[in-house]
C-alpha cells in the first residue's frame, strides 16, 4: 500500500497562495489501480509528483510497502538530446537493472524501430510516451504512477499497454491522475477526487463519477 | 525492497539499520555513475571529435597564456621553464573555475532528471563536478607528459602535496558552484556574474603567470586575501623542487574551502526547494 500522512503542500503565487493538499490522510491499498479526478488546476501533477518523490511536499510523509516508479508523463526524467537507447540504460543504472535487458525490452516493447536511435527532442508527444511506458514496464515497479499521459498514441497500441498492466495487477497498481472520467473508468478499480486540498477516496467508483459530474457543472 | 526508492521509507522500518546504510549506499553510487556516465554522453558525444576537444581546450589555454605572457616571464622563477610554470597555475585553477561554472548549470540543465526519486540536486552537482575534475587530473598528466616529451625538465617534488592543493581548489569551486546553482534557477543573471564579475578578475589576481613574490609590496597583502593566490602557490611549491612559496597558507586555503563549501551547502539547502520549483 502507499499511505499518506498529514500532506501539506501550497504555492505562492501571484494570485496570492493556492493550496494544493492541506492535511491530506490517504491509503491506497496494493493490488488495486486508484485513479485520482481533478479539474484543471486543481494540483493532480503535483500530488502524483510528491508520490513519486520528485518534489518536496511543505509537509507530512509518504510511505510504501514497494517499489514506486517515477510519475510516467508526456516528458518526465528523459533528456531530449539523448537518444531513447541511452535514456532507457539511464533508467537501469539509477534502478540497479541489468542494462542490457532494458534495453532490449524498451525497444522490443515501444515498437519504436530506428527512432530508438534518434534523439528523444525529435519524438513526438505519443512516441515519448510510449518510450517512457516501456522503460518503465521494463523496470517491474509494484506501483505506477500515471499523470494523463494513457490517452496518447494509437489505440492497437494503447491496447497493448492495458494488456501488459492488466497481466501485472495481481503484482502491480496503477496511482492514475486525469481530468477525464473516462480514462478513469476504463482503467482503475477506485476513484478518488481531488478539490481544493483535500483528497476524497470512493470505494465505489460510480459515486465517484456522480460527484466529480456535479463537481463540474457547479464550477461551470 | 525498502531501500530501494530514496525517501520513500518503507512502512515498517522507524530505525535505521545498517542494512539501510549500505542500500542508500549503493543507490548513491548507482546514481552517480549514471550521471556521470550520462554527462560525459552529452557533453561531449554529440560530436566524433568532442572528448578529443575536452582534452585539447585547456591545451590550447595553456599554449595561448604561454606565448601572451612569456614577455612577463620575470615575474616566474627562473630556474623553472615557463611552459610548466604555466601548467601548474592554469589547470589548478581550471579545476576551480571550470567546476564552478559546470556546477552552476547543473539544476537549471537537468531539471528533468529530478522526477526520479533516487536523483537529487545533490547528485546533479556533484557528478558534473567529479567529471570536470577527473578531465583535468588527466589533462594535468597528458601535459606533463607531452612537456616531458619535449625534454622540459617536469620532474615534481611532492606529487600528494599538487593533488592535496588541487582537492582544495575543486573544493572552493564546488562551493561557489552549489551557491550559483541555488541561484541561477531563480535569478538568471547570476549566470553573467561568475564568468564576467567572478571568472574574469580571478584568473588576472591568482597567480597564473606570476609568483606572489613578484606582486608589488604594497599590493601584495590586499591580493593576498585571494585563496586561489594561496592555492596555486601551494600547488607549485609542492611541485617544484626550486620554489618554494613563504606567502601561501595551508590554512588559510583550507579554511576558505571548507568554509565556502559549507555556506554553499546552506544556501543550497535554503534554496533547494525554491530552485526546483522555479523552473
Amino acid at each position: 500500500m502507499i499511505r499518506l500522512v498529514d500532506l501539506n503542500k501550497r504555492y505562492r503565487t501571484s494570485a496570492g497562495v493556492r493550496v494544493v493538499l492541506d492535511k491530506v490522510n490517504i491509503t491506497f491499498p496494493s493490488g488495486k489501480s486508484v485513479g485520482i479526478l481533478g479539474l484543471n488546476g486543481a494540483g493532480k501533477s503535483t500530488l502524483i509528483r510528491i508520490i513519486g518523490d520528485a518534489e518536496p511536499a511543505d509537509s507530512g510523509k509518504v510511505y510504501s510497502d514497494g517499489r514506486v516508479s517515477w510519475p510516467l508523463g508526456y516528458t518526465g526524467g528523459f533528456q531530449g538530446s539523448l537518444t531513447a537507447r541511452e535514456n532507457s540504460r539511464f533508467v537501469a543504472r539509477i534502478y540497479g537493472e541489468n542494462t542490457r535487458y532494458i534495453e532490449d525490452f524498451t525497444y522490443e516493447f515501444s515498437e519504436l524501430g530506428d527512432y530508438f536511435d534518434v534523439p528523444l527532442k525529435n519524438y513526438s508527444a505519443g512516441m515519448r510516451s510510449r518510450f517512457a511506458f516501456s522503460v518503465s514496464l521494463a523496470c517491474d515497479f509494484d506501483y505506477y504512477l500515471v499523470d494523463e499521459a494513457l490517452e496518447t498514441g494509437d489505440a492497437r497500441y494503447r491496447e497493448k499497454f492495458r494488456k501488459a498492466f492488466e497481466e501485472r495487477k495481481a503484482r502491480a497498481s496503477v496511482i492514475l491522475v486525469s481530468h477525464n472520467e473516462e480514462t478513469v473508468r476504463r482503467n482503475c478499480d477506485m476513484a478518488a477526487i481531488l478539490q481544493e486540498g483535500s483528497l476524497v477516496l470512493y470505494d465505489n467508483i460510480k459515486e465517484a463519477m456522480q460527484n466529480y459530474k456535479i463537481l463540474q457543472t457547479r464550477i461551470v | 525492497m525498502s531501500g530501494d526508492a530514496r525517501g520513500l521509507p518503507a512502512l515498517e522500518a522507524q530505525t535505521v539499520s545498517l542494512q539501510d546504510i549500505a542500500n542508500a549506499i549503493t543507490v548513491q553510487c548507482r546514481v552517480l555513475n549514471a550521471l556521470i556516465l550520462r554527462e560525459t554522453k552529452t557533453r561531449y558525444g554529440e560530436h566524433k571529435l568532442g572528448f578529443v576537444w575536452a582534452f585539447l581546450q585547456p591545451i590550447v589555454m595553456v599554449v595561448v597564456i604561454y606565448f601572451i605572457f612569456s614577455a612577463m616571464r620575470t615575474l616566474a622563477v627562473s630556474e623553472i621553464h615557463f611552459s610548466v610554470f604555466v601548467i601548474t597555475g592554469f589547470v589548478p585553477f581550471a579545476m576551480l573555475r571550470d567546476t564552478m561554472t559546470q556546477c552552476q548549470g547543473a539544476i537549471s540543465q537537468n531539471t528533468a532528471l529530478l522526477g526520479f526519486p533516487q536523483v537529487t540536486t545533490y547528485d546533479l552537482i556533484l557528478a558534473r563536478a567529479l567529471l570536470e575534475v577527473s578531465v583535468l587530473l588527466v589533462v594535468f598528466g597528458l601535459m606533463m607528459m607531452g612537456a616531458g616529451l619535449l625534454g622540459i625538465d617536469v620532474r615534481c617534488e611532492n606529487p600528494l602535496g599538487v593533488l592535496a592543493a588541487c582537492v582544495l581548489l575543486w573544493i572552493l569551486g564546488l562551493g561557489l558552484g552549489l551557491i550559483f546553482a541555488s541561484l541561477t534557477p531563480i535569478i538568471p543573471s547570476v549566470r553573467q556574474v561568475t564568468s564576467q564579475v567572478l571568472g574574469r578578475p580571478l584568473f588576472l589576481t591568482s597567480g597564473i603567470f606570476y609568483t606572489a613574490d613578484s606582486i608589488p609590496e604594497g599590493i601584495r597583502e590586499y591580493m593576498l586575501y585571494n585563496p586561489v593566490l594561496h592555492m596555486i602557490e601551494m600547488t607549485r611549491s609542492a611541485y617544484f623542487y626550486e620554489f618554494n612559496s613563504i606567502y601561501a597558507s595551508w590554512s588559510y586555503a583550507t579554511y576558505s574551502a571548507f568554509g565556502t563549501l559549507a555556506f554553499g551547502l546552506v544556501v543550497h539547502r535554503a534554496m533547494r526547494k525554491k530552485a526546483i520549483v522555479g523552473l
